[in-house]
């Protein structure tokens, strides 16, 4: 049984199952580097990253499920859960010793189980960012969104909006993971961001760089959310329950004043 | 189709126009006039209860703006708990007519304010690329007559689409009375036509709402079906033949403005799933607004009655129920201290216990406490394995409720000792300890 060290990319970690399976053991645990913590008594695999061998685990699951594993194992890894390295091997062990899509439908099996539960949250997740996310409007007609999710799902979400906003230029940014994605009109890339855009505690973009026009959209869009309340239907539980309040910081609609 | 990047037709009001960035300035005089009558318009919708963007598909063309993927987006929930999805305003709040249970009605003592066509375009497009919405909600009162507040409503619509190439969300009320022409007009364009009926009985109607009838609402209904029926059909002959509303009809039943029984509301709304093909009914209930002495004096709007309703109406369509299982000449109103899943299986003693691992898959979306999701896993995961009761409970299956009408291994309640009288007061007190049932509209 040995701990296996992965870089902390999503192809480092594909790359230790495939050496464990090479090895044909199943690891005692598989840890991010930053993470490790030496002992004298481990047997410790340092495993460098190959795009390679990542690649041929991602089409060995596909191929044994349709074409539907490798989305989920990435969704996983993207959850940053603790100890989701080895739900993962696991995961990838039951579909190759399956060896049949419908594995994916046995939930009575724990790794399928909890993988589906992740993923599902993973979902959930997105969706709520399709929702939550409030573009501001630059001067320069570039679209900023501040957002900060419970989980690294800012890679899953540039499709959607691209689909959507195809002809303005945007920018959304995860504020706790610190970095972006932009679409220039043609492609979406990831980014980082240099120059203070963000308030980082309010979400709102730069005065200096904001449209003039759109404190006016954020006064309109505030003062419709106010007046299609029903206050007769006043529902505090079930209002927080979809709108959870670690989200409203950067909902226009939720913030208290504008000047 | 016109649908492209250049506008085909002459639209008088609409002036020549920028059409990458679009937007003209709002100078801040004209802002507060918008922001008046938003208030206003916007708060004279709200008792409409239709949220839904869902069910249409409009992909993004020719790098315009937006789309509808099939499934709605909720973008934020007001204080009440409900969904947040359209731009949801009236066009207008004037109108000719004197409807009981409305806020706009004529003899009401209210602000009036109109949107202009480009108001609203300007706020539907300045919000959707902000992400604050799926798309638009038009209704209005009538002003004049049906025709004159149709064809505004059309011309919205109609600007969205050809001028600025919106491939977002749109609602329009089909304004009864309307003319064939506009309304045909109005599917080209919208995702969703409604005509809500409000009363749930032609004779309350007449009594609250002397001016409309039955006719005038199911007139427009009927066009509207008959006329998506027809392009359904031309699509599967010529490719090339456009959407007409790609997400149907919908409409909306006020609960408790009149005296009907729970049963004739669902079969009502049965009858227009059936036979009108209604994508959703919307219940509403009822909000005393202001007195007047047509329409009952309540205190509160009955919510938990709105929400049973609700959840028989899911039953309907969701978990393959007929009107008659849910209720019958006996129970001709839901019972409002359990649901009418539970209901039914209190009543129907003899189909229970149902077999996990061998029954059908309708029997086991009857249980108590097994949903759809919680079925259709279950009926894959047993193909590879026998089902135990902790299987159940990880899938999601809600075993304190569901464990007395099921059988399977692991099940350690012999079932055959409850009757079911003793069955309803365990789940009602084991529930009571708990919080109060969550009115949810289910989005």
């Amino acid at each position: 049984m040995a701990t296996y060290v992965y870089d902390g990319s999503f192809e480092g970690l594909l790359s230790c199952i495939f050496e464990a399976y090479r090895a044909k053991t199943v690891p005692e645990t598989i840890v991010e580097e930053q993470h490790h913590q030496f002992t004298l008594l481990e047997d410790v695999q340092h495993i460098p990253a190959d795009e390679g061998l990542a690649a041929r685990v991602l089409t060995g699951i596909d191929a044994r499920t349709d074409g539907r594993a490798a989305t989920i194992v990435y969704q996983l890894f993207l959850s940053e859960l603790p100890k989701v390295e080895m739900l993962i091997f696991n995961f990838i062990a039951a579909v190759i010793q399956r060896n049949h899509a419908s594995i994916l439908e046995n939930f009575a099996n724990e790794f399928i189980l909890k993988a589906s539960q992740i993923e599902r949250m993973m979902h959930r997740e997105v969706h709520r960012m399709h929702a939550f996310v409030r573009f501001q409007k630059a001067k320069e007609g570039i679209f900023y969104a501040a957002i900060e999710p419970d989980f690294n799902v800012l890679p899953l979400i540039g499709d959607h909006f691209e689909r959507r906003y195809a002809d303005q230029r945007w920018v959304i940014f995860d504020t706790k993971r610190h970095y972006g994605i932009y679409y220039d009109l043609t492609e979406t890339q990831f980014v980082t961001l240099d120059s203070p855009i963000f308030n980082l505690s309010s979400g709102d973009l730069n005065p200096e760089i904001v449209d003039d026009a759109e404190l006016i959209y954020q006064a309109l869009w505030k003062n419709y959310f106010h007046s299609v309340n029903i206050a007769e239907r006043k529902n505090t539980k079930l209002h927080i329950r979809h709108v959870p309040k670690r989200y409203w910081k950067y909902l226009i609609e939720k913030k208290r004043s504008i000047k | 189709m016109g649908r492209k990047n250049k506008c085909l037709v002459y639209l008088p009001d609409q002036q020549s126009n920028d059409m990458v960035m679009h937007t003209v300035f709002l100078e801040l005089q004209t802002m507060s006039k918008v922001l008046e009558k938003l208030t206003i318009l916007s708060d004279a919708a709200k008792y409409d209860a239709s949220c839904s963007s869902s069910g249409s598909k409009r992909a993004n063309t020719f790098k315009g703006l937006g789309n509808s993927d099939g499934m709605g987006i909720c973008h934020s929930y007001t204080e009440d708990g409900r969904c947040v999805s359209l731009l949801k305003i009236l066009f207008t709040n004037h109108c000719i007519y004197d409807c009981a249970y409305c806020v706009s009605r004529r003899t009401n003592d209210v602000k009036r304010a109109a949107f202009t066509v480009e108001e609203v375009v300007d706020l539907t497009i300045n919000f959707y690329r902000r992400n604050y919405i799926e798309g638009l909600f038009l209704s209005s009162g009538i002003f004049k007559n049906a025709d004159y507040t149709m064809e505004r409503l059309v011309r919205v619509a109609k600007t969205l689409r050809t001028v600025h190439n919106f491939n977002g969300y749109i609602h329009l009320k089909a304004i009864p009375g309307a003319s064939p022409e506009l309304l045909h007009e109005a599917g080209l364009y919208a995702d969703r036509l409604s005509v809500n009926i409000e009363i749930p009985s032609e004779a309350s109607l007449q009594k609250v709402a002397p001016e409309k009838n039955y006719s005038d609402i199911i007139t427009p209904m009927n066009y509207l079906s008959g006329e998506k029926d027809r392009y359904v059909d031309d699509k599967l002959h010529f490719k090339s033949t456009p959407q007409f509303l790609p997400a149907g009809q919908s409409t909306q039943l006020i609960v408790g403005a009149s005296p009907e029984s729970d049963t004739q509301i669902l079969r009502l709304a049965d009858g227009l799933y059936k036979t009108q093909k209604l994508k959703r009914v919307y219940y509403s209930g009822y909000v005393p607004i202001q007195t007047d002495n047509r329409v009952p004096l309540i205190s509160a709007p009955p919510l938990l009655r709105e929400n049973r309703i609700y959840q028989a109406d899911w039953l309907l369509r969701f978990y393959k129920f007929s009107v008659d299982e849910i209720l019958d000449e006996k129970n001709p109103n839901l019972e409002l201290d359990i649901d009418p899943k539970l209901s039914y299986a209190l009543r129907n003693p003899e189909k229970f216990p149902v077999d996990i691992n061998r029954a059908d898959y309708e029997m086991i979306l009857r249980v108590p406490g097994i949903g759809v999701k919680s079925a259709k896993k279950i009926v894959s995961s047993r193909i590879h394995q026998w089902l135990h009761s902790e299987h159940l409970q990880k899938i999601g299956v809600v075993l304190k409720r569901a464990r007395y009408f099921i059988s399977c291994p692991g099940l350690d309640v012999p079932r055959k000792d409850y009757q079911m009288a003793d069955i309803k007061r365990i789940i009602l007190s084991g529930e009571a300890l708990q919080a109060p049932p969550q009115l949810s509209l289910f989005g």
